[in-house]
């Protein structure tokens, strides 16, 4: 049992969860105390020991029973319950159902044209499905070698994690002829009416046939489920490897999958920044005299001031982020976004907004939906293409009826690579945004090699940033943001 | 369900308090493992309520610790009680003149009063903050540490280093040891992620909404007066409730409220009169009763025209809630 549990928690870790070493040890304190007898109070002990996160919660669900469980429920037998008679009857019409089809096939094959009222199967299915129906009968459970033998035909070898589990399982299913089944049943059913079975007895069959398929459906799903997990844990190493390495490759170069996979990153990273963020800001000590706590900490020397307190409370920083949300920018955006409302409780406020040749405000979508589906909906109602990329035109917009939020507390972060498609970039709007607002950042996926060439106005909007950030890649992007929250 | 489990789930059930299974094997790990639980889950759900369920069930003394941002050693530890070492200064001001007597130097004046520094440092003027209180307190005791996540990143550094040795150490007195182990229930309403070390330390449970029979049971032992019928009508309304997409979830305190209210009022039936008049003891925010009002087809301001509800039924009475059933 305590090799179980070392399996479960590797499975654990290789799905995501992050389990210490201390935590394994308090598992197995648990299930020392406890006992592993009441099976539901097993998981709960293993589950409140393993589990520090709501949001895990689903996958140790998922995994639990694919290391704990039986295997599935077990097929019950279904021609012991049965009187001598009734067994007669059942051989007599399952040799009558075969023959009839046999008989159709050869019909069919003679005709080569489909027969509207049998089963149009292809050689060596039909002794496929009679061997199901035998089994179910009697309830065999199906060896692990079987199992195995089926998976194998079904994908399993190129499968490497749990997504698979219910593709593999229906095509293992199909392998064994489970969706042909139903209409066998009712032909078996009308048979066995035809021979004079009793239709109580005709109907418990079939339920019990039914029950069967379902039991051996689950034991499919367990066998291929936990397949999987184990190659999961034998993947694991790579996918670290290849999520590290995916960090600084470019966002332009990213395929679908490995954006997928960089999604659960920022997760991870949000979580290391905001530690760093939070702690870095009550470090850095002010230099200001706090007079107002001065004096009330005082109170109690009778006012003589022994202790002094400075103003050591930074501000979090309010946001303000135009976003560029042309084609070329777009997974760029994507990330910077999920980032920085994954750190919303690090910011005072982030209100971002989204141009190519106007300016949009999407902070309400955020509000509305989780960063997910919000982005979705920001990218999909903002088409690129139609529309040439003007950032003085947005800026005039941003001036024009957003200006009240840029203010003195205000950093003001543009995403974009400054190309502009030689309109007009609006230096005298940029002086007016650097002024009022406290400081203002440009995150530049360009190379800075780039900058200028062509229709690139970066060079000259350069004098008016305080900071300028090369964010080509994840790695870059949440060192950037990681400095924009501790404050330089 | 081993023995001690339910025993545990009982006695929580003698103190008015309905437990899961689940909540039953994490407190009985805590109190074998003697490691803290972080308890999560939204707000409302009954949190507070277990440690409080939980230290009469297990005949512990219940000590309270409310956080929120800005909450530091001082007021969580303990602070020196400088003005009365200062008013006994003054007071004791002649003894002291005796005690230096006749000394003839600064130095030895200063060597007399470091003899008798024990007194105006002793246990007379520490004033103990919770935590102190948790660890010095001769009965056993259970503490709990309300909303850990208004606290900030160093307050639950500073925590773990005492809830991982039970001791502390003030300068003056030396080591003050805990004379029993105190169980500890940390609450989160999860407004901010909590730093990985203290979840490590803890076990964690999660306190979700509870089923319909869960708070049916509930609502039945806290509101015996509300009639059965009634009770069970009130429980479905606030289920199916739960289902809309709200801001904020009527969660079971505020069921038991509305139950309350519904006694008061002396409602024989969930009618509509009575579930526009009474709405607002569950939903607190105008945009979820707004939501809640058109789901239940209670909007009637336009010239008294009732807009049908979801399926179309019209009818005052709520008793039949088909209309309501999402399938």
């Amino acid at each position: 049992m305590d090799n179980r549990i070392v399996d479960f928690i590797a499975g654990l870790r290789a799905a995501g969860v992050r389990v210490s070493i201390a935590e394994s040890e308090d598992a197995f304190n648990a299930t020392r105390s406890l006992g592993v007898v009441d099976k539901i109070q097993f998981q709960d002990a293993l589950r409140a020991t393993l589990v520090k996160e709501v949001t895990d919660r689903p996958v140790f669900d998922q995994l639990f029973p694919l290391y704990f469980g039986s295997g599935g429920p077990p097929l019950q037998n279904l021609t012991e319950g049965m009187s001598p008679e009734e067994k007669r009857l059942l051989a007599q019409a399952m040799r009558a159902l075969l023959a009839q089809m046999r008989q159709a096939q050869q019909n069919r094959d003679r005709r080569r044209r489909d027969s509207s009222g049998g089963m149009n199967m292809p050689p060596g299915q039909l002794d496929r499905l009679m061997q199901l129906l035998q089994q179910l009968l009697q309830g065999n459970n199906p060896s692990s070698q079987e199992m195995d033998d089926l998976a194998h035909h079904s994908g399993m070898d190129g499968a490497r994690d749990l997504t698979q589990q219910s593709r593999i399982s229906q095509q293992m299913r199909r392998q064994m002829g489970m969706e042909l089944l139903e209409k066998l049943m009712e032909q078996l059913a009308a048979m066995l009416a035809q021979l004079g079975m009793d239709q109580q007895a005709i109907k418990q069959l079939m339920e019990g046939i039914e029950a069967n398929r379902e039991a051996l459906a689950d034991r499919i799903a367990q066998h291929v489920g936990a397949a999987l997990a184990r190659k999961q844990v034998e993947s694991f190493p790579d996918r670290k490897q290849e999520v590290s390495d995916l960090m600084h490759r470019p966002f332009q170069s990213l395929t679908d999958r490995e954006s997928e996979l960089l999604r659960d990153e920022v997760r991870r990273l949000a979580s290391q920044l905001r530690s760093r963020a939070a702690l870095r800001r009550k470090r850095s000590k002010g230099g200001t005299l706090d007079v107002k706590k001065v004096v009330r900490t005082n109170m109690r020397y009778g006012g003589v001031p022994l202790e002094l307190k400075f103003k050591t409370r930074q501000l979090k920083p309010k946001l303000l982020l135009v976003c560029d949300v042309s084609t070329s920018m777009r997974s760029v955006v994507e990330f910077l976004l999920r980032m920085i409302y994954e750190l919303q409780d690090q910011v005072a406020s982030a209100h971002s907004f989204a141009y190519i040749g106007d300016l949009e405000d999407i902070s309400d979508r955020f509000a509305e939906n989780v960063p997910e589906v919000a982005i979705e909906i920001v990218l999909t109602s903002m088409p690129p293409g139609h529309y040439n990329t003007d950032l003085g035109n947005s800026l005039n917009t941003l001036m024009m009826r957003f200006a009240d939020k840029v203010d003195h507390r205000t950093t003001v972060i543009f995403v974009g690579d400054a190309r502009n498609n030689y309109n007009d970039p609006r230096l005298d709007l940029m002086d007016r945004v650097q002024r009022r607002s406290k400081r203002l950042v440009w995150f530049n996926p360009e190379h800075p090699r780039l900058w200028g060439t062509g229709d690139s106005d970066m060079l000259v909007y350069l004098p008016f940033a305080d900071v300028v950030h090369n964010v080509s890649n994840l790695a870059e992007l949440a060192e950037a943001i990681d400095k924009l929250l501790t404050g330089k | 369900m081993s023995d001690s489990t339910e025993q545990i789930k009982s006695r929580l059930q003698e103190q008015q308090y309905i437990a899961t299974n689940e909540i039953a094997t994490v407190l009985y790990l805590a109190e074998q493992l003697g490691k803290p639980i972080l308890c999560e889950g939204p707000a409302g759900v009954g949190k507070t309520e277990l440690s409080k369920a939980w230290a009469a069930a297990s005949g512990r003394h219940l000590i309270r610790l409310q956080c929120y941002e800005g909450l530091d050693e001082t007021k969580a530890l303990y602070e020196w009680e400088y003005a009365k070492q200062m008013l006994y200064t003054q007071l004791l001001r002649d003894k002291l003149r005796d005690v230096i007597g006749d000394v003839n130097t600064l130095r030895e004046a200063a060597d007399r009063i470091a003899q008798e520094e024990a007194v105006f440092f002793s246990e007379r003027f520490l004033l103990p903050r919770p935590l102190m209180q948790a660890l010095t307190c001769d009965q056993p005791v259970v503490l709990l540490i309300d909303e850990i996540d208004r606290a900030d990143v160093e307050f639950e550094a500073f925590l773990l280093e005492v809830l991982s040795d039970f001791q502390v150490s003030v300068p003056e007195l030396g080591t003050i040891k805990a004379v029993h182990h105190p169980m500890v229930l940390l609450t989160s309403n999860n407004t901010r992620a909590l730093s990985e070390a203290l979840k490590r330390r803890c076990l964690y449970l999660f306190v979700d909404y509870p089923s319909i029979e869960e708070e049916l049971q509930i609502v039945r032992l806290k509101v015996p007066d509300l009639a059965a019928q009634l009770a069970h009508q009130a429980v479905e309304m606030v289920q199916q409730l739960r289902h809309l997409d709200l801001k904020k979830s009527p969660s079971i305190s505020e069921t038991l409220d509305w139950a309350r209210a519904l006694v008061e009022l002396n409602s024989h039936q969930l009618d509509k009169e009575t579930m526009k008049s009474t709405m607002s003891v569950l939903l607190k925010h105008e945009t979820d009763l707004i939501k809640a009002r058109r789901a239940l087809g209670l909007e009637g301001t336009t010239g008294g025209r009732d807009k049908p509800g979801i399926g179309g039924v019209n009818s005052d009475d709520f008793s039949s809630y088909g209309f309501f059933r999402r399938s």
